[in-house]
């Protein structure tokens, strides 16, 4: 890969008959094909995504000072656009177009690729959605003639069940939660709750609160209200604050779990029992994705489950998964997805509306298939 | 590399206020006479005895961004600002000494009404909370991006943005322009004065001026010797001179 590609005719003719075999299959499961701008209104990635995403996003600033960036996905302004113009649930949108990240610390990876995906947009059967968008990455990739691939897998829905399980002040709670994606992060947050010292004390009366806020200081966007109450919940989690000394390891150690996927679920359920909590509803999700994969005749000993897999994009709130083969250089990640059913709400949605879908990193695939597969 | 001077040697230091004063309080301690001329093209200035070396005066900022784009070899400003310029540093430039003069921390600094906040964990609930509650990322304003984004990533904090800011950063909170900000303090008076308090574990950078050799200059065989000759004798203490060939890119 060079950082400022250049497609040759035999390159791009094979990128676009996979493209074409790839939108069909996308047609024939009754995904309708949209295509956002390449530039876009830079907020609605700077806002509405963390700093990771702003800090690989190319933004500029047009003559009138507005200021602009170029796509790193489509899913963000395709998932707007469907707040925007209201649309029709459940939606079902493909694309197949170019976006820009940049690249930090990493000269040699491209600047600009295509990708092809499918959004699925308000479909209220969450586990229904799950399996037709996780069987359409599987096809994409035997459309384009890739036969030859493996799986990773995680969810980030089952720690937060095993979280929300837990007697801690909520605001821990979504601490755990928001940062399940940063491993190693975690674990230490765990560690802390378990074997650690208490928070450092703030007064615990409201009255004492208040009286510390007279400073003659901004509010600086947040209310009085906001500010008082978070003193107030801290004041009584810095009392309460910890977590049984067994279960926080047998958390840490459940983090620590990776490997074929029917195996990784049974020493999940096992460890899960030792500790009393009980994770039923999301280990069955779990199960029935692994069904339609075998359903779909791969190989289960090739879907690798990762207790604390995220993605490194922020905005995942259930299952993830990636799809990986060989190029001629070694093992590359061809596609990847989830769920994320905050984000439409992120982007201005009025009640909750689901979100799943995928995307292929199509030159890639095209190279992977060159190589002849893993 | 473009050409900003005929000498074999370019040295760049401040070009006023006590970063300039202090840097000829070093060479004056180290026996090094500077006779300063205006040029036609800005400030320059020559060392006594050292006809090989050529001194330029420009801001500490250009002086960061100098040496990044190999214009200068040698340069005195203020860490903060080198590694703002250049968060890789790591073949773009060596930082060859510090100063003990210059001292400044880049700090994270949130309003003293928000007394429910007193660590990055703290910031990071509130930064998700407020993302929730006002449909919005929590502003940080800064002059500082880069720091701040490796900062905070550190942190581990994601749920916020930048906002650019030119100058008077410590009356962004007030002024409703950010709700956060990352500054440069010295004494912490002037937050103080704003309302602002340093969060304990919020010091991004202990900073002090530099002395920095920008390893993309042209390092000619010249610019070589004329470099060791003079840090010889304004660092004779230091051995640094004899390490400093290693680090430079062969001519």
């Amino acid at each position: 890969m060079v950082t400022f590609p250049y497609y040759q005719t035999s390159a791009m003719e094979a990128l676009n008959a996979q493209a074409m075999a790839l939108l069909n299959l996308f047609a024939a499961r009754g995904y309708v094909r949209e295509e956002p701008a390449v530039l876009q209104p830079a907020e609605i990635f700077l806002n509405r995504s963390g700093e990771e995403i702003r800090r690989r996003t190319f933004t500029l600033t047009d003559p009138s000072g507005r200021d602009l960036a170029l796509r790193p996905d489509l899913t963000i302004p395709i998932c707007r656009e469907a707040v925007l113009a209201n649309r029709a649930l459940p939606a079902r949108i493909s694309y197949n177009g170019l976006v820009f990240r940049h690249q930090p610390g990493e000269p040699n990876r491209p600047t600009q690729f295509f990708q092809a995906g499918v959004e699925l947009l308000g479909l209220g059967n969450a586990r229904a959605g799950d399996a037709e968008i996780l069987t359409l990455a599987v096809e994409s990739l035997r459309v384009c003639g890739l036969k030859d691939f493996s799986l990773r897998i995680g969810d980030l829905a089952l720690f937060g069940a095993l979280v929300d399980g837990l007697s801690l002040p909520p605001q821990w709670r979504a601490r755990l939660k928001r940062h399940f994606w940063r491993a190693g992060y975690v674990e230490s947050l765990l560690h802390w709750l378990g074997h650690g010292d208490s928070a450092p004390k703030l007064p615990g009366s409201r009255a004492e609160i208040e009286a510390l806020l007279q400073a003659d200081a901004p509010l600086a966007g947040r209310t009085r209200e906001e500010i008082i109450s978070r003193a107030m919940d801290r004041a009584a989690e810095a009392a309460s604050l910890h977590l049984d000394s067994k279960i926080a390891d047998a958390i840490a150690e459940l983090l620590d779990i990776s490997g074929p996927a029917q195996e990784a679920l049974a020493k999940i359920r096992a460890l899960l029992k030792t500790i009393g909590i009980n994770l039923d509803p999301q280990l069955a999700a779990m199960e029935a994705r692994l069904a339609t994969l075998k359903s779909l005749g791969v190989d289960l000993s090739r879907v690798q489950f990762t207790a604390h897999f995220g993605r490194n994009m922020e905005y995942y709130t259930g299952f993830v998964f990636e799809l990986w083969a060989r190029d001629k250089e070694g093992p590359v990640q061809v596609a990847g997805g989830g769920r994320y059913d905050s984000m439409m709400e992120m982007l201005g949605a009025k009640t909750p509306v689901s979100a799943v879908g995928c995307a292929l990193r199509t030159e890639r695939v095209l190279a992977a298939k060159m190589a002849g597969g893993a | 590399m473009a050409t900003l001077t005929t000498s074999p040697l370019t040295l760049a230091i401040p070009s006023k206020g006590r970063l300039k004063d202090n840097c000829n309080a070093w060479f004056a301690g180290a026996g090094v006479t500077m006779e300063q001329t205006v040029g036609a093209r800005g400030y320059r200035a020559s060392f006594t005895g050292f006809p090989d070396v050529e001194v330029m005066l420009l801001s500490a900022g250009e002086i960061a961004s100098s040496l990044l784009a190999g214009d200068i070899h040698l340069g005195i400003t203020g860490e903060d600002l080198l590694r703002e310029e250049a968060p890789e540093l790591e073949g773009r430039m060596q930082l060859l000494k510090p100063l003990g003069f210059g001292f400044a921390d880049v700090v994270v600094a949130v309003s003293q009404a928000w007394i429910d906040v007193s660590t990055m964990a703290d910031l990071d609930d509130v930064c998700a909370a407020y993302a929730h509650t006002h449909r919005r990322r929590l502003r940080v304003a800064t002059k500082y991006a880069q720091l701040t984004r490796s900062f905070f990533a550190q942190a581990r904090i994601s749920d916020y943005r930048i906002v650019p800011s030119a100058g008077a950063t410590e009356g962004a909170p007030a002024a409703g322009t950010a709700e956060v900000i990352v500054d440069i303090t010295t004494t912490g008076a002037t937050l103080r004065d704003n309302g602002l308090k340093i969060l304990d574990d919020g010091v991004i950078l202990k900073s002090q001026a530099q002395l920095a050799a920008s390893l993309s200059a042209d390092w000619t065989a010249e610019a070589r010797s004329a470099c060791e000759r003079l840090l010889r004798k304004l660092d004779p203490a230091n051995p640094l001179h004899a390490g400093l060939a290693a680090h430079l890119p062969r001519a």
